[in-house]
């Protein structure tokens, strides 16, 4: 049953799998080829877009080197610089970043940046180095993907990505400006112009202009543009007016707006605005635009009206009321001859009369007609006292011939006008000028030059500037002849000769020689009264020394009360007779006779002292007598001494009198004089003992 | 081996039934799996091992291509980056009438790599019997093929000089290019795939290990 075992199985080796096979090492080059396909797949994403510029010349553009750049970063490459097929222009073929060239719209702008140098500054300067490259500027809109453009000659004038307002620009003439010059706001750039262009269809020049965001709010249809040429010149009343602005300026020329009267409208993206001379033409500009409701009147002028262009201002009282539309001449026939009137047109703007700004022309005629009633007339007047220009001012003449608004069929109503007042200003400007011409203004001049060249002179000599140099010296003297040991001695001397007087008398009492004493004493006496008269005298001279002193205090008060002229005279007098009094041998020799009168006096009546002999009494009062006289004769001196004294301390007084009290030069004179006061005090003290009691002087008590 | 070229009829190892040592070379027997001498695993050639070849192979193909296609050399002077291929450099040199060098540079970098793909490639189909080739010429482009592989790596070697030499900032910069690392690794890969070459396949093909019971 069981002898039918299983049936052999045919055991087939199993082809061993393909993939089981495979090595591991297949995983190497599929690694390889994914990352090598990784790579050129990055590399393609890398390459970019291909785009064509057509650009009139391809200067500097280099293929393979120049780059493309947009804000300033590499977006591209150029890859080829080819020509069109006519050779008319060159394609430069670049490769963009794929996520710029998608985004590239119909109107992006290429152009080529060299390296400029102009007024406005160095730009491009980067390119020196890195070659050209090719900036783009365009407002991104994704998708758009344009591959073929168009390039420009030159870098757009406004910067790439600046949000703003362009308006047009008009203009008589153009030299002032230059292209990128700056339009300026109240002194601040907020914008540029681009290269003016001439217009053929009228006169004139026309240029884009951009202002910046949000600069451009500014604008409105009253803003006035006018040049700025940063160099201003004006000639007024004030005086010559230069004012220079930046260099840059000066050269590139410039532009400024503002905003010249209120009320204007917004304005649209290409607005044209005219361009004026300087600012008070575009301020005055205001009244050149018909305003809605300007209401227009003539005048008639018998004069000249040279002066008088159209623009010329119509003012009333000084405030611009309306402007001079035109001038022309006309023909009117008068009752039997035909003469030439000059009649102007004026635009009065009747807001500025103070009527309400909607009012219409028939209420304007009407206060018009009013106040010709009232006497407003037209009359020609001068802009200003300096300018030949002229204005029609409209004045109030209560006084003039009664006239009325006339109203013309085909004209303006005429207002009435006088003839003005012109040459009379002339004439005064002229007598004016005449009188200032006859001032003696020249002999003036003379004199005063004359005047200032001998005050010169005088401040130059040098003797003047020597005075009190030389004063110091002199009172350096006198301090040292009142100073000196011998004057200061004199009354110690003095008193030392009656002491020995007295020791004599004492004797001559103790020895009782009575008899013989008469003589003597007579001779004393007579001494003693010379002593006396002598004391008279110096109590004379004490008066005097006393007055003296009064007016060395007095002397003080006086220093500030200075006279050049007299102080010189009298310095260089004083110094004279001080250099004299000095000088003088008197002078020197008194304190030595005195010295020697005393001495005498003293040796005598030594001797008669210690000779003790009543016989010698005669001889001694010989002596004393001989001594008295030579104290006498000594004494007598003294008056001429302070006479002398006070005559110099007067001189000197008055010479410190007119000298500043401050002055190295007073400050001694008055220690000088202080010193003389002190000797000429001990001098009256001395002679005021000798006064009090003139026996004293013999007897000691 | 040496005698190889001479002897026409040669007994293998394999045919022998036994084992060579990939790594020194000496022979054992069937059941031994590591070589007693230096201690390396033993395996019998295989014919497994062509799979390495070809893979490494084509790695290094594929890798070699964009070697060529991409700068090998970025060179900056003065601001201006240029991009040098390897053809373009030859060119550039050639150009400069450095033909010499330029001769050396083409030889290195391209008759060699792609002579070495060739013979790999042509030993490889030999071995599979795809192409007929006399076991003695095998071996000796197998010689050739691994004395030239260590050769073939001046390239690379020129260029991480100069990168490292010329840094001169603004003025001059070379930087190696994608190109470069290819390069590397073609050679590297070419040259793996030479190694996993087993050579004694040349002569396991030849005399193919069945026709044993013939001659014994």
């Amino acid at each position: 049953m069981s002898d039918t075992g299983p049936a052999d199985m045919e055991i087939e080796r199993r082809k061993p799998s393909f993939w089981r096979n495979l090595s591991l090492a297949w995983l190497i080059p599929i690694t390889a080829l994914a990352v090598t396909l990784f790579v050129a797949w990055q590399t393609w994403l890398d390459r970019g877009q291909t785009i064509e510029i057509t650009f009139e010349n391809a200067g500097g553009i280099v293929a393979g080197e120049t780059t493309l750049r947009y804000r300033d970063v590499i977006v591209g490459n150029v890859e080829q610089v080819a020509f069109v097929p006519d050779l008319s222009s060159v394609v430069v073929t670049a490769r963009l970043d794929r996520t710029i060239a998608d985004s590239l719209p119909e109107d992006a702008q290429f152009w080529v940046v060299r390296p400029e140098v102009s007024t406005s500054g160095v730009t491009g300067l980067t390119t020196v180095l890195s070659g050209v490259y090719i900036e783009a500027d365009f407002a991104p809109s994704p998708g758009a993907g344009f591959e073929r453009f168009t390039g420009r000659e030159e870098a757009p004038l406004v910067e790439p990505g600046a949000v703003g307002t362009r308006i047009t620009l008009r203009a008589i003439d153009a030299g002032q400006l230059s292209v990128g010059a700056p339009i300026f706001h109240k002194g601040i750039e907020v914008g540029r112009i681009e290269r003016p262009e001439l217009l053929f269809t009228r006169d004139g020049v026309v240029f884009d202009a951009f202002i910046r965001e949000p600069y451009d709010e500014l604008l409105t249809s009253a803003t006035r543009f006018w040049l700025t040429s940063g160099l201003s010149l004006s000639l007024g009343t004030g005086g010559l007016d230069v004012s220079v602005g930046s260099l840059a300026n000066v050269v590139r020329g410039g532009l400024t707006f503002d905003t010249v009267f209120s009320g204007g409208e917004a304005i649209l993206e290409g607005q044209v605005f005219e361009l004026y001379e300087n600012e008070d033409a575009a301020r005055s500009s205001a009244f050149d635009d018909p305003f809605e409701n300007a209401v227009e009147m003539s005048v008639e002028f018998e004069e000249s009206v040279s002066g008088l262009t159209q623009g010329s201002a119509v003012t009333l009282r000084g405030v611009r009321i309306g402007t001079v539309a035109a001038i022309n001449a006309r023909v009117r026939e008068n009752d039997e001859r035909r003469e030439v009137r000059l009649r102007a047109t004026l635009s009065i703007d009747p807001g500025r009369l103070g009527l309400p700004p909607d009012v219409d022309e028939e209420e304007v005629l009407d206060f018009f007609s009013e106040a010709v009633r009232n006497g407003l007339r037209a009359r020609l007047g001068l802009q200003s006292m300096f300018s030949q220009s002229l204005v029609v001012e409209l004045v109030e003449l209560p006084d003039a011939d009664p006239a009325a608004l006339v109203t013309l069929p085909d004209t303006p109503p005429l207002l009435p006008s006088v003839e003005s007042d012109l040459p009379d200003i002339g004439a005064t400007a002229e007598g004016l000028l005449t009188r200032i011409d006859n001032l003696p203004v020249e002999e003036l001049l003379d004199q005063a030059i004359a005047t200032l060249a001998s005050v010169e002179t005088f401040v130059a000599d040098d003797a003047l500037r020597d005075a009190p140099g030389e004063f110091v010296a002199l009172m350096a003297d006198a301090r040292g002849v009142v100073g000196s040991d011998e004057v200061q001695a004199l009354p110690g001397e003095i008193s030392g000769v009656i002491t020995d007087l007295r020791a004599v008398t004492e004797t001559l009492r103790q020895a009782e020689a009575a008899a013989n004493l008469v003589s003597a004493l007579d001779s004393v006496s007579n001494a003693a009264q010379s002593v006396t008269d002598f004391a008279g005298d110096i109590s004379g001279a004490a008066g005097e020394f006393t007055d003296l002193i009064t007016r060395l205090n007095a002397l003080t008060e006086k220093a500030n009360q200075l006279e050049i002229e007299e102080f010189l005279a009298s310095a260089r007098e004083l110094l004279d007779s001080a250099d004299a009094l000095i000088d003088t041998e008197e002078a020197r020799a008194i304190p030595q006779s005195v010295t020697a009168a005393l001495d005498e006096a003293r040796g005598a009546l030594a001797d008669l002292r210690e000779g003790g002999a009543v016989e010698n009494v005669n001889a001694a009062t010989a002596s004393a007598q001989e001594a008295a006289d030579a104290i006498r004769e000594a004494v007598e001196t003294l008056p001429d001494l302070s006479t002398r004294l006070q005559r110099l301390v007067r001189e000197a007084e008055r010479v410190v009198a007119s000298y500043g009290s401050e002055s190295t030069f007073s400050r001694e004179t008055l220690q000088s004089l202080r010193e003389v006061q002190a000797a000429a005090e001990a001098l009256s003290k001395l002679a005021r003992a000798i006064e009090r009691n003139p026996n004293s002087l013999l007897f000691g008590r | 081996m040496e005698d190889a070229r001479h002897a026409t009829q040669v007994l293998t190892a394999h045919a022998a039934g036994l084992i060579g040592c990939t790594s020194c070379g000496k022979v054992h027997g069937q059941g031994a799996a590591r070589c007693a001498r230096c201690g390396m695993p033993l395996s019998p050639p295989d014919g497994r091992s062509l799979q390495k070849v070809w893979a490494w192979l084509i790695a290094g193909l594929i890798v070699y291509i964009p070697a060529n296609v991409f700068p090998m050399l970025r060179t900056t002077n003065l601001g201006r980056t240029t991009d040098n291929t390897i053809i373009g450099g030859v060119v550039d040199l050639a150009e400069h009438g450095d033909y010499g060098v330029a001769a050396i540079v083409f030889i290195a970098s391209v008759v060699i790599p792609l002579g070495k793909f060739a013979a790999i490639a042509y030993l490889a189909l030999s071995i599979s019997r795809t192409v007929r080739l006399n076991a003695d010429r095998r071996h000796v482009l197998f010689v050739i093929v691994e004395f030239i592989g260590r050769w073939s790596m001046i390239d690379v070697f020129v260029v991480a000089i100069l990168s490292s030499l010329v840094t001169l900032d603004f003025t001059a910069t070379v930087r190696p290019g994608i190109a470069a690392v290819s390069f590397a690794l073609s050679v590297a890969f070419t040259m793996v795939s030479a190694l996993s070459f087993d050579p004694r396949l040349i002569w396991d093909n030849e005399y193919p290990p069945r026709a044993k019971g013939t001659e014994a």
